[in-house]
């Protein structure tokens, strides 16, 4: 009792009594005996070694990542520009018609399965909401959603899980191919009712750059409603003319199916393209940084073991010198 | 629809499907090296799951790929 009383007074009194009150309070007297071992002078450097280790690891990983993107970019690349051609004969034909103004919308937004892929999901999910936004009014119904690729699902989840209406994922599990996009197609134009169809995507630019990017495809009651008013582009269709004994009203269903599947054929394509450059470029960077923290992790462990090596080579040669004088 | 439907959206189907059956009816037709790498290629695979009143429904897979 007395020894422990007494401790604790001379704990109390050894800032007073020692001249650096700072040193006295990191003196091992205040701390636990086993956080510094007796005898140690150096600061022990396997956790920088261990932390070094791990961000190499990432680098390898991530340059691994980046690697495997830029492949698969090349070949998915020459797909998407040849695609193009699908939609183009449909803009020339039927027109764009982005802003037009009609009761059931449904927005159609493309996004990838896997994440690590900088800001392309975010960037289509925003725009949808926007979209979402300018489309609903009074006099309409709610836009709903469809939605293609989980990234985007989980974000749209948060605080629209009431517009959703289907959502598809496992679509990259294979390579992207017409078949099975128009697959998908037909069942979109067979669940869900729409006088038109927004699909956003991100449309491959570069590398570095892709623009979200939003198609419209409407209905055949909305085309025909369009070709009567004779308003915009639409208006010309009459002066094509019609082979085989089929009427308007029923080509304009089919190719409005067909552009759909077509579209949408496009725009996976495009979003997965931007999907691998985006990920080139963000894997890029990660390992650029991870190099960064490696470098100066590296610094401050060689200055310690520099430092400790110099203490050590003092301590010896002052004790030699000790001795012989 | 005034004018007789054709025979293929009297049986319920698309465009899409009609003319998904008339490619293949196509591909088909090649001969044998194209044939099998086309029709490895053309290859179906994908999850839907319907929403109802905010909640997902069980997820649907459409798939001819043969799980290994």
């Amino acid at each position: 009792m007395a020894m422990a009383a007494l401790r604790r007074e001379g704990r109390r009194f050894a800032p007073l009594l020692t001249p650096r009150p700072i040193a006295a309070v990191r003196s091992p007297s205040l701390l636990p005996e086993e956080e510094v071992p007796f005898g140690a002078r150096s600061i022990s450097t396997q956790i920088v070694r261990n932390r070094m280790k791990s961000v190499k690891n990432i680098q390898k990983i991530t340059k691994a990542m980046k690697m495997v993107a830029a492949s698969k970019l090349r070949a998915i690349q020459t797909k998407a520009e040849n695609s193009r051609g699908l939609w183009q004969p449909f803009i020339a034909l039927l027109g764009d018609t982005p802003s037009i103004d009609v009761k059931k919308n449904v927005i159609v937004t493309v996004s990838s399965d896997k994440g690590l892929c900088g800001g392309i999901n975010s960037t289509s999910v925003k725009v949808s909401k926007g979209l979402h936004k300018l489309n609903s009014g009074p006099d309409k119904e709610p836009p709903k959603y469809v939605i293609v690729g989980d990234k985007a699902k989980v974000q749209l989840v948060r605080d629209s899980r009431k517009d959703i209406h289907l959502a598809i994922t496992e679509l990259p599990k294979i390579p992207v191919n017409y078949t099975q996009v128009s697959v998908l197609a037909d069942d979109i134009i067979k669940n869900v009712e729409f006088d038109a169809l927004k699909i956003v995507f991100n449309k491959f630019h570069s590398v570095v750059s892709f623009l979200p990017t939003v198609s419209t495809v409407l209905s055949p009651e909305v085309v025909e409603r369009e070709v009567e008013s004779g308003s915009s582009k639409l208006g010309e269709l009459d002066s094509y003319e019609i082979e085989g004994g089929s009427t308007r009203g029923e080509t304009l269903q089919n190719l409005a199916e067909f552009q759909f599947s077509c579209v949408l054929f496009n725009a996976v394509l495009e979003n997965a393209c931007s999907e691998m450059g985006a990920r080139m470029s963000a894997m890029d960077s990660s390992s650029r940084n991870a190099g960064e923290v490696l470098d100066r992790l590296t610094l401050t462990y060689n200055r310690t073991r520099q430092a400790s090596i110099t203490t050590e080579l003092t301590e010896i040669i002052s004790g030699a010198s000790a001795l012989e004088g | 629809m005034s004018a007789p439907m054709p025979f293929w959206r009297a049986a319920g189907m698309t465009y899409i499907t009609y003319s998904n059956i008339c490619a293949n009816l196509v591909r088909n037709c090649l001969k044998e090296p194209h044939k099998t790498e086309i029709l490895n290629r053309e290859k179906v695979h994908f999850a839907v799951s319907t929403w109802k009143d905010g909640k997902a429904e069980k997820p649907v897979i459409r798939s001819d790929v043969v799980e290994d």
